[in-house]
């Protein structure tokens, strides 16, 4: 499964300054999928598009900003059961986009997380397995705040925040726009929200 | 001399700085005059090469070249220190300026001076409400910045800084706010013009600035901004010397291993003592110049 295009965040006016998305890449969508769900046989692409509304509310209770107006998400099965939700995300890095994939329960508990593209100077151990492990068992509901429940990375203080941020941010997604869509087995409807 | 000639010892010290390819970083600089307050982490090193050019007094030909090429560490998370090798260049004809500026100067790239420094972070701009650090440099010139004459020159400057983070790190805004205390004893010059004030007797003076500046994102990568800094400096004999405002814009380039920061620094305003004649009698043109242009250019290690 290619993933090209994903975030609409590089569509500035001055685009043509930027540079490729994914220049130092470790993990492409479907090795993700696979390391974050590795007994699933069913990815369905579920896209989540917000409106204005929609972005007000996420910030109102995540208490950071909906950026993009469409969430790439996947919706998850093992042999025809429902596993939970594979979401990929961007938050803003010290010079670049740092893109995550994050792996939910059907009940919205965090199973997994890996960093898919990060290039910043320091702070590469937000890479290492028992950093991103923090965030594993996290809910809705956890404080998910750096240097109490999220360890913080000396020289990537700005990733640490941003990527504790995102995550708490996606699960307020998964609460507000994904808990009551997991019934059915084809990919998520905006109709039922 | 030509400028090709004048700035080969620059090409070079850029060269030898550029030659070190470890890695730097460090404190990574948005802007060109305004400090952030962050501090490099522990273990960490970087080194940068600021070439700053200044120029336009008015009248006659005024043009310096100042480098600073600094090596800087993290001795904690939250403490770091530099060193750093100056160098000087000017040339100078057609004014004189009594008391300041003796005669036509064309000297090339020289050693002119050392600089110690110390940062520490009492609130990481990341992760706290505001980004505060408090910084010290000590600095010691041999050549005045302003004539090219000998001159010692002993500084000790302290700096409150403070940093924070808008659109979750996408627009950064900072400010500092401090104090210089300086200890200045001339050489004498012999073939000064007749009646040419000099003095030789040490002199101290304070000077108080103030900056601030606002940086943003544009790209990934790209930074644009735009800074300012007040500074003004008295002195026991004749009060307040000086004042300037500078401003201008600056563009930082950023990468995992390497940052640039271009700041294009114009004097919008300025008074205290003037030179006889001054035309731009709205700006201070005795010891700072119409324009200041500074290229930082760092490599994280």
């Amino acid at each position: 499964m290619h993933f090209d295009g994903l975030n609409s965040l590089w569509l500035f006016p001055v685009a043509a300054l930027s540079v490729p998305a994914y220049a130092v890449n470790y993990f492409s969508v479907s090795d993700a999928q696979q390391a974050l769900f590795p007994g699933a046989d069913t990815f369905i692409e579920s896209p989540l598009p917000f409106s204005d509304d929609d972005k007000d509310r996420i910030k109102d209770l995540a208490g950071v900003r909906q950026r993009q107006d469409q969430q790439p998400i996947w919706r998850v099965q093992a042999q025809g059961q429902f596993k939970g939700w594979f979401i990929v995300d961007d938050v803003v890095g010290k010079h670049e986009y740092i893109t995550y994939a994050l792996a939910l329960s059907p009940e919205g508990k965090v199973l997994g997380m890996e960093i898919m593209s990060y290039r910043e100077t320091h702070g590469d151990k937000v890479r290492q397995a028992n950093w991103r492990k923090q965030f594993e068992g996290k809910d809705v509901n956890a404080k998910l705040k750096l240097d109490e429940d999220i360890m913080n990375i000396s020289g990537a203080t700005l990733s640490c925040r941003n990527l504790t941020d995102g995550v708490k941010r996606l699960l307020v997604v998964h609460q507000q726009f994904l808990a009551s869509n997991q019934i059915a087995g084809g990919a998520f409807d905006p109709q039922t929200r | 001399m030509s400028v090709i000639t004048r700035l080969s010892p620059l090409a070079t010290a850029i060269a030898l700085s550029s030659a070190l390819t470890l890695p730097a970083q460090a404190t990574e600089s948005l802007f060109g005059f305004v400090k952030g307050a962050e501090t490099l982490p522990e273990g960490a090193i970087e080194l940068y090469q600021a070439i700053k050019r200044r120029s336009d007094k008015g009248q006659g030909d005024y043009t310096a070249y100042n480098l600073a090429t600094e090596l800087e560490y993290g001795v904690s998370n939250r403490f770091s220190t530099g060193v750093a090798l100056k160098m000087q260049s000017l040339e100078t004809s057609g004014l004189i300026i009594d008391g300041y500026l003796p005669k036509a100067v064309d000297n090339g790239l020289k050693f002119s001076g050392v600089e110690a420094s110390m940062k520490y972070m009492f609130l990481s701009p990341a992760k706290d409400d505001i980004g505060l650090s408090g910084y010290m440099s000590f600095n010691y010139d041999w050549i005045d910045p302003h004539s090219g004459q000998d001159k010692d020159t002993y500084s000790l400057e302290s700096e409150l800084l403070l940093q924070k983070y808008f659109l979750e790190g996408e627009l950064i805004w900072a400010a500092n706010g401090g104090v210089e205390a300086t200890y200045a004893d001339r050489a004498e010059i012999d073939d000064l013009p007749e009646d040419f004030e000099w003095p030789t007797d040490p002199e101290m003076e304070i000077e108080l600035k103030f900056g601030t500046g606002l940086s943003y994102r544009f790209a990934p990568k790209w930074f644009i901004g735009i800074e300012t800094f007040y500074e003004t400096e008295f002195e026991t004999e004749v009060g307040q010397e000086r004042w300037s405002v500078f401003a201008g814009p600056t563009l930082h380039y950023g990468t995992a291993d390497w940052w640039a920061t271009l700041t294009w620094f114009n004097q919008l305003s300025g008074g205290g003592e003037q030179y006889e004649n001054q035309m731009d009698d709205d700006l201070h043109l005795i010891e700072k110049t119409k324009n200041e242009v500074k290229l930082v250019v760092a490599y994280n290690f």
